[in-house]
């Protein structure tokens, strides 16, 4: 027996599905066809120009430095944002006087707007009146009173600087769902363990890591997106220096009005995307109910 | 039982440094913001103001129409979740319960996709939609957009909700003889009740402090806060103080917030990833 009605059900389905077309899939068809276009800057007049585009975005740096940036930050982010997580995770599944307050604090900064995370960072990496240099001068790795390192003026330096921040802004994200992973984890399998006499890192390689590598593999998959697709932090913080997919994009299109080419790329960039999520649902989604 | 205490005590430390070089950042932004103006560019930097001092407020104030734009985050990010938060419960409902299992599996893919579709690279078109459209630098396009990006953000967490209830439920409505819509609203609403108030915390904050679609698509009226304190970093760094406090009334009440419904954000926040 049918539970509902194919009508409502399509009646329920489409003004949700209306919006989504029109601002999510929609776009993606047009700007498929403007990447094969060439647009006046002025006139905004269309010269069909092929693969003109695509074969820019792979052969110049405007892209492809951007390209590596993005990369450099995802990698280092994510491994940092995972190991960080990992630990406070493993030090907070302990229950002691206060450890639920201090998770608590702990998740605060989750919902700081990212600009403002990077605004804050941008301040405290200043070379001048920057907190950074000073606590770097107070432990005297800066030797002098007038040492300074000018973080955000060095193109590797301010990329450094912006995975710092990216780091501070979702550590607590990662510690939440690897927290809630530890916790699911049977009891009778730890106690067992433990009787068995595995020292701390086989009962964290042998037995923890594989009970919640599920968990692991989806948390890290949703910040890898997460921070491929980072614009607010590199905007506010680093954009004299360091230049990202996501910035590239937006410069291309609003600073130089080349919309042909920002089509091009961002389609690439989006491939990439559908690429990337069709993997992580064929080796690590199991959903729950349904499927099969 | 000595050992045992020893590295109960070790980890209480431990927990507690972490706890505090987390907080750090944030502190040092309130700080900053209740320093007096000058002291923000003094060297010895301090992380203590060394007296309390307004002066950083009364600056943000006059450089900018902070409640203007503080209204138009707020009304924006309000009205941009009650239309994305109906529209996709009801798609996700549809979903959930369409009986073909390829047509549902195909449609959660979809959905799936374009949650991860980066905003930055779907700007050109949208931006271009918004201009034909003729509502540049208005609310209106801040809703619509808004709505329509989290859409299926709130889809993808409202199906997990509405697949833990068994259809044995909607059978038993329909057969006493409700209509689909009666069934929804007097029975399977008030069960996901929980998951409604997560995803509408959560697309709550994601409209407040997005800032892509807001510098692209608004540039006097419709501005937003985020927007607005981002100019000042670009009048080179002497507003730094001025910028560190609109950035604490911009974001304390979001913390105070989120503190109080930490429940609603962590079971949105884990819904994705545990099960």
């Amino acid at each position: 027996m049918r539970i509902v009605s194919r009508k409502t059900l399509l009646l329920f389905f489409l003004p949700g599905a209306i919006f989504m077309a029109m601002f999510l899939i929609y776009p993606i068809f047009k700007m498929a066809i403007d990447s094969f276009y060439k647009f006046d800057v002025y006139t905004n007049e269309k010269l069909f120009v092929g693969l003109d585009n695509y074969i820019k975005a792979f052969t110049d740096g405007s892209f492809l430095i951007p390209l590596k940036n993005t990369f450099i930050y995802v990698f280092f982010a994510v491994s940092i944002e995972t190991i960080i997580g990992m630990a406070l995770a493993l030090i907070l599944v302990n229950e002691f006087r206060g450890s639920k307050l201090i998770r608590s604090l702990l998740l605060s900064p989750l919902m700081i707007a990212p600009i403002i995370a990077g605004l804050t960072w941008r301040l405290m990496f200043n070379s001048n009146f920057g907190i950074i240099n000073q606590i770097l001068r107070n432990v005297g790795i800066l030797k002098k009173a007038t040492d300074t390192i000018t973080w955000l003026a060095d193109k590797e330096l301010a990329l450094v600087a912006a995975i710092i921040a990216d780091v501070w802004l979702t550590v607590p994200f990662m510690m939440l769902v690897f927290l809630a992973g530890l916790q699911s984890i049977d009891k009778g399998i730890l106690e067992a363990a433990k009787i068995d006499g595995v020292n701390f890192f086989e009962n964290l390689f042998y037995i923890k890591f594989p009970a919640i590598k599920q968990i692991i593999l989806t948390a890290i998959s949703i910040r890898l997106i997460d921070a491929a697709r980072t614009f607010d932090i590199i905007y506010v913080m680093v954009d004299e220096q360091v230049t990202v997919i996501s910035t590239v994009i937006y410069k291309t299109l609003v600073k130089y009005n080349r919309t042909g080419y920002a089509s091009a790329m961002a389609l690439i960039f989006i491939i990439f995307f559908v690429v990337f999520t069709l993997v992580f649902l064929r080796n690590m989604w199991r959903p729950s109910k349904g499927g099969s | 039982m000595t050992k045992n205490k020893l590295t109960k005590n070790l980890i209480i430390i431990l927990a507690t440094f972490l706890l505090l070089v987390w907080l750090f950042p944030y502190l040092y932004l309130v700080s900053s913001a209740f320093k007096p103006s000058q002291e923000v560019f003094s060297t010895p930097v301090k992380f203590f103001p060394t007296r309390l001092s307004l002066e950083n407020f009364r600056n943000m104030f006059e450089r900018m129409p902070f409640f203007k734009y503080l209204f138009n985050s707020i009304s924006a990010a309000i009205l941009s979740t009650i239309l994305a938060v109906s529209l996709g419960s009801l798609s996700a409902y549809a979903i959930a319960r369409t009986t073909g299992k390829r047509l549902s599996l195909f449609m959660l893919v979809l959905v799936l996709m374009m949650k991860m579709i980066p905003i930055s690279s779907i700007a050109v078109p949208i931006y271009e939609i918004v201009m034909d459209l003729g509502i540049y630098d208005t609310k209106l396009a801040l809703v619509i957009v808004y709505a329509a990006i989290n859409i299926p953000f709130v889809i993808w967490m409202m199906i997990s909700f509405y697949s833990n209830i068994p259809t044995s439920i909607d059978e038993a409505a329909a057969i006493d003889g409700a209509s689909n819509l009666a069934t929804f609203r007097k029975i399977i609403f008030p069960i996901v009740l929980p998951g409604i108030m997560s995803a509408s915390i959560f697309t709550l904050f994601l409209s407040l402090n997005d800032f892509l679609i807001a510098l692209l698509l608004t540039s006097v009226e419709a501005k937003t806060f985020t927007v607005a304190i981002s100019e000042f970093v670009n009048s080179y760094n002497y507003d730094l103080g001025p910028m560190m406090a609109g950035a604490f009334l911009f974001s304390f009440p979001v913390i105070v917030i989120s503190f109080m419904a930490q429940k609603y954000i962590v079971s949105g926040m884990t819904s994705g990833s545990i099960k």
